[in-house]
């Protein structure tokens, strides 16, 4: 008997040990990285298992939601501001949130049957768009109800939806190798392209009326924002996970081989690359100075727009999220947590960092 | 050098995955299958020591001496030895096809595990492992009824509002009749090796099911073919021992 007992309670310890340290159940452990948005007066940092609002003078927390971490709620999406004063941010929950800007109070919970958001939301005037991991595209009002029935797509989205007010259009770009163009008023499908060559997990980005996709089939591609035609392919090294930046006249997109390229927007020549060390996940930014970007080694890199380096900087942990520009500051996210937002002047000079010394 | 092994078995995985029509399900299948075959000799070579082994412990001679020195471990474990050597039967002979069959079943546990990615961290840490499969990807987790990415309490069937885990009751199924076909009847139902063999036939196959309720159930699947295998593997050895499936048999032998 004693024996009995003891085998049992070797295996029902052994079971406990492997399932809580499995991290099959997706609830507790952090697989994602964080989401950076900001709005005039403050700064918005979505990671783990709290959405911060930073105070971007001196990188002190304004509020948090929820209170306590609650393991059956993470957040991979980032948020995104509405006018009237909410922040948007999909939860790896099945839900849509909406919190006040001014307090972080919960405003209302819009469900979801089965997906979970991985991508940002989208806000227009139109309403509020998000697409899950259902492979669904929900658009809702600024109060949280639907406005019209979810667009299926046949796989997961990951990327948050773009829009284009001029004809009044979603693009969506889905890990089904796709992109897809709908009527932002009703969801009805506008056109879809063909198979891309690979999944594309990051938006569009858009502009004077073409689309530009990183897909993982390691390639660029331009697209005819109307009616999804296809301009250009440029060849990466690896693959493309982040959205391309846009200035005038050039596009400049990182790989996960690490190296950004700057190319030219109208026929997706090469123009010059950098390689600095650590694949490159998220959009690069570009500003008047030049292009800021971050790679998976916890390197914050500038470079000029004509392709030399600036600085570099490197930040404890892993970088994964796109810098965000505030003000004079660029803003870095990191997967530590004594320093999950850091704030650097131009220069790559550190100004505060906002650590949750709650956790 | 561990990476590098884990990278060849997910591009395998996905190989087989691309050739049976983008299926995971049958992918995890033909893998485990594929596997198997690649281990079979080590497998009957541990199968046969381990066996001999248990045919031994179960002998007259070994219960004999057992009783006869059961105050004395010393000369208990002396007079072992020596009907070891006399049998020709090494007690560890069964460890070593063991210890090499080891990693290979952790890289194909982890090459599932890997493959079945639905997070952006695992999905980047998915991505430095591929080779030419980038096509591939997002994987198409569904087979059946089940979500491979998932545990199945997360999505398991409901009978009557009441979950029922079906894949964990198959896993814990097969794991039973796993143990109990591949164990010899045991002439000696009270000594510690029956009772502990006893013990372990009736816990296993529960905790196997508990691994397969709380993990992918991915791994549920593979914990099924991977029980049948062996058993058809004993099967072919002519070895099943179909005399543990009758009642009482374990205590009369």
């Amino acid at each position: 008997m004693k024996k009995h007992l003891l085998t049992a309670t070797i295996l029902l310890v052994s079971a406990l040990l492997l399932t809580a340290c499995s991290g099959s159940s997706r609830r507790v452990v952090a697989s994602g990285w964080a989401g950076l948005a900001a709005d005039e007066t403050q700064v918005y940092l979505a990671y783990h298992n709290f959405v911060y609002a930073v105070d971007p003078a001196d990188g002190s927390e304004r509020w948090r939601y929820p209170k306590e971490a609650n393991p059956a709620l993470t957040f991979y999406a980032p948020p995104a501001v509405t006018t009237d004063g909410q922040v948007i941010i999909g939860g790896y929950n099945h839900n849509l949130y909406a919190l006040d800007a001014e307090s972080g109070r919960e405003n209302w919970v819009f469900p979801i049957p089965e997906g979970r958001f991985i991508g940002g939301p989208l806000v227009t005037e139109a309403g509020i768009f998000a697409a899950a991991t259902d492979g669904k595209v929900y658009a809702v009002t600024p109060e949280g109800k639907q406005l019209w029935s979810p667009f299926a797509t046949e796989k997961e989205i990951w990327a948050a939806p773009v829009s284009d007010p001029d004809c009044e259009c979603l693009y969506i770009a889905s890990m089904d190798h796709r992109v897809y163009a709908l009527d932002a008023r009703g969801g009805q499908l506008l056109w879809k392209t063909d198979d891309l060559g690979g999944a594309i997990v990051s938006s569009p980005a858009m502009d004077d009326g073409s689309l530009y996709v990183g897909t993982f089939g390691r390639q660029v591609i331009a697209l005819d924002a109307g009616d999804g035609t296809e301009k250009w392919r440029f060849d990466t090294q690896e693959w493309v996970w982040g959205t391309p930046a846009l200035d005038e006249n050039n596009l400049y997109v990182g790989d996960l081989s690490g190296t950004l390229y700057a190319l030219n927007k109208a026929d997706g020549s090469l123009l010059w690359q950098v390689q600095p060390g650590g694949a490159i996940v998220d959009e690069p930014l570009v500003t008047a100075e030049g292009i800021y970007f971050t790679t998976e080694d916890g390197l914050v890199v500038s470079v000029t727009p004509e392709g030399s380096i600036r600085w570099q900087q490197t930040l404890d942990g892993h970088t994964y999220t796109a810098p965000l520009a505030f003000e004079e500051m660029i803003l870095v996210a990191t997967d530590q947590p004594v320093a999950l937002l850091a704030a650097l002047d131009s220069n790559g000079v550190g100004k505060w960092v906002f650590a949750d010394t709650k956790e | 050098m561990w990476d590098s092994f884990i990278s060849l078995m997910i591009n395998v995985l996905l190989f087989i995955y691309q050739m049976v029509g983008q299926n995971f399900g049958l992918a995890i299948i033909f893998f485990t299958i594929l596997i198997r075959l690649i281990l079979y000799p080590l497998n009957t070579q541990q199968m046969k020591q381990s066996k001999a082994l248990q045919e031994l412990q179960a002998s007259k001679k070994w219960q004999e001496i057992q009783k006869k020195y059961k105050n004395d471990r010393e000369k208990l474990a002396q007079e072992q030895m020596k009907l070891y050597q006399e049998m020709g039967v090494n007690p560890f002979g069964s460890c070593l096809p063991t210890l090499i069959q080891f990693p290979i079943i952790i890289g194909l546990y982890q090459a599932i595990i890997r493959a079945l990615a639905v997070s952006p961290l695992q999905l980047l840490n998915l991505s430095k492992h591929i080779n030419d499969g980038a096509n591939l990807i997002p994987i198409n987790n569904h087979f059946l009824w089940m979500d491979l990415s998932l545990p199945e309490k997360d999505f398991g069937l409901t009978l009557f509002g009441y979950g029922v885990p079906i894949m964990a009751i198959i896993v814990a199924a097969t794991s039973y009749l796993q143990t109990k076909l591949m164990t010899p009847a045991s002439p000696g139902a009270n000594d510690q090796g029956a009772q502990m063999s006893r013990a372990m036939g009736l816990y296993m196959p529960l905790f196997m099911g508990w691994l397969a309720y709380s993990f992918s159930s991915g791994l549920a699947l593979y914990f099924v073919v991977s029980n049948l295998a062996s058993i058809l593997q004993y099967a072919l050895m002519g070895k099943l021992n179909w005399r543990n499936l009758l009642p009482g048999a374990a205590k009369t032998g």
